[in-house]
């Protein structure tokens, strides 16, 4: 309100307003909300609650000074893009917004008392919690992988460290080996991105290593956006793709990571590079302190995302069932924003809108050959729905695709800008 | 009795400005919720890399734009969606602001 006056204090009047609705703030003290998780999803609830008008007190807790971006890494994997260029970091967050953000991790969060305690030892004590822990992956999915297991055959399914080993082993495998990925069960981090992988990484084969193939192996028996991909693949890199479904293969049993051998249940395939993408539940932080449920993911409420399991505590991106919202980075920033103005409204005890919940996801079949999804979803009796959906059409000229993958890229630049400043 | 009566009419008098106050508070405080859809893709600081800038944009083209991706005149999935997810009171809200905060980042 604050904010409000000040922009139309030209009313006569405004002051008389003002002083007959001047209410008491709060013993002085802003409301403090304290964010667990630097991706996406964090990043996004901390800035635009530090942006609302009403003054609040926002702390962002992220162990890592910065944030390499899973969304476009397949491009740094086809050698078309470098990391660097998918780093962020906090600096606009704290400058810019003002917000407080500690390099630290959360041990555990009280949701009686209110208080968030830090690895180091420091207590944060908070009116609203939000946690934003992306994924965790199931380990013991598949017999021989473990985390040790992702120091020879990477999951790269978190950008960084994981994602250049990958592309490490991909530059040193002989012209003509094989690249095995190995797909997971949904719901999973980013539904596109084990596919875009096996394209980008084709491109990178197409042009240094034409003889290598690509064998994908799925827990699933069908695919995001298969039609769009297996049309890409057939124009662009005939005959270097390969996907097997599980009904085909029976499932994937076991690794040896020794041999790079990946054991199906009918057959058994050795890999000159693998890339092992394991099952996966919401982040650890969300199973330690109990806002995950039996599935392994958060239950929250659609309009507001906060816990169903416990009250004052929100979930945003990943770790989040959210009905039939993908996990994507667009979903996570779109949930991220419509969680801070249900807090912004809670703390005030505003009303609070609906909340308007999209998903767009640029994919690219080569680096200029993208295709886009559009959904529109919104809550309907305490889960969230798709009402509406659209999908780039096989056929599309190739100016059209053109255009769409120029459009990714100022879509990279103007995204990570609104998570990041 | 006289005096009484006057505070009767201030008060009166501070709660059609407030409500008018309020108002356009609300949609304020709405569009800028609006307008946040937008920032996953389109910069606020008006500068334009590939995905049009909105802000500076005429309201009234603002409007018109967004009918005709709604009705499918001007083709792009993307914001044929997002015209679809907007009433057309919500797309005006969302125009006066973009349109306001262009203003503003003239006079910086």
């Amino acid at each position: 309100m604050t904010w409000t006056r000040r922009k139309f204090g030209g009313f006569a009047g405004a002051s008389l307003v003002a002083a007959l609705h001047a209410r008491p703030t709060r013993s002085q003290t802003k409301a403090r909300v304290v964010v667990i998780g630097g991706g996406i999803g964090g990043a996004t609830v901390a800035k635009y609650l530090a942006t609302t008008p009403t003054k609040l007190d926002v702390t962002l807790v992220e162990p890592k000074q910065k944030y390499t971006t899973c969304f476009f890494s397949n491009l740094y994997l086809a050698g078309v893009r470098s990391l660097e260029s998918l780093t962020h970091d906090y600096q606009t967050l704290t400058q810019g917004y003002g917000v407080n953000v500690i390099h630290d991790a959360a041990a555990a969060i009280d949701p009686i008392a209110k208080i968030v305690t830090l690895a180091g030892g420091n207590k944060l004590a908070y009116d609203r919690a939000v946690v934003a822990p992306g994924i965790a992956f199931k380990y013991d999915s598949i017999e021989g992988y473990d985390q040790a297991a992702t120091q020879t055959i990477p999951h790269a399914w978190n950008a960084g460290p994981q994602t250049e080993l990958l592309r490490l082993q991909l530059e040193g495998m002989e012209d003509g080996g094989l690249f095995i990925i190995v797909a997971p069960p949904n719901p999973f981090r980013c539904p596109p991105g084990p596919y875009e992988r096996a394209s980008l990484v084709a491109y990178y084969f197409k042009q240094f290593k034409p003889r290598a193939k690509i064998l994908i192996l799925d827990a699933k028996d069908t695919f995001f956006e298969q039609d769009l991909f297996e049309d890409g693949w057939n124009r662009h890199y005939p005959g270097m793709i390969e996907w097997l479904p599980g009904q085909f293969t029976g499932g994937i049993k076991s690794v040896d990571v020794k041999t790079r051998t990946i054991r199906t249940a009918g057959e058994t395939f050795n890999a000159s590079v693998a890339n092992v993408i394991p099952a996966q539940i919401a982040g650890e932080l969300a199973q330690r302190v109990g806002v995950a449920d039996q599935s392994g993911w958060c239950p929250i409420d659609p309009m507001t995302f906060e816990s169903k399991l416990l009250p004052g505590i929100h979930v945003v991106g990943d770790a989040t069932d959210a009905g039939d919202m993908p996990k994507s980075a667009f979903v996570a920033n779109s949930q991220a924003k419509a969680c801070a103005f249900a807090i912004a409204a809670a703390l005030t005890g505003s009303g609070q809108s609906a909340p308007h919940l999209f998903n767009t996801c640029f994919t690219l079949l080569a680096p200029n050959d993208a295709v886009s999804d559009a959904i529109n979803l919104k809550p309907v009796a305490g889960s969230i729905k798709i009402t509406d959906i659209f999908f780039s059409q096989i056929g599309e000229s190739d100016e059209v695709r053109r255009r769409a993958a120029q459009q990714a890229e100022a879509w990279y630049a103007a995204f990570t800008r609104d998570v990041f400043g | 009795m006289m005096a009484s009566r006057s505070i009767v009419v201030t008060i009166a008098v501070g709660f059609v400005i407030l409500s008018a106050d309020g108002g356009i508070a609300a949609d304020n405080e709405r569009g800028a919720q609006l307008a946040a859809m937008c920032a996953s893709c389109h910069r606020l600081d008006g500068r334009d890399k590939g995905i049009p800038a909105i802000v500076g944009m005429d309201k009234e083209k603002l409007a018109e734009a967004m009918a005709a991706f709604k009705s499918g005149a001007r083709s792009s999935s993307i914001m044929h969606a997002v015209a679809l997810q907007l009433s057309d009171a919500e797309t005006a809200i969302l125009a006066e602001y973009l349109a306001v905060q262009a203003k503003e980042s003239k006079r910086q």
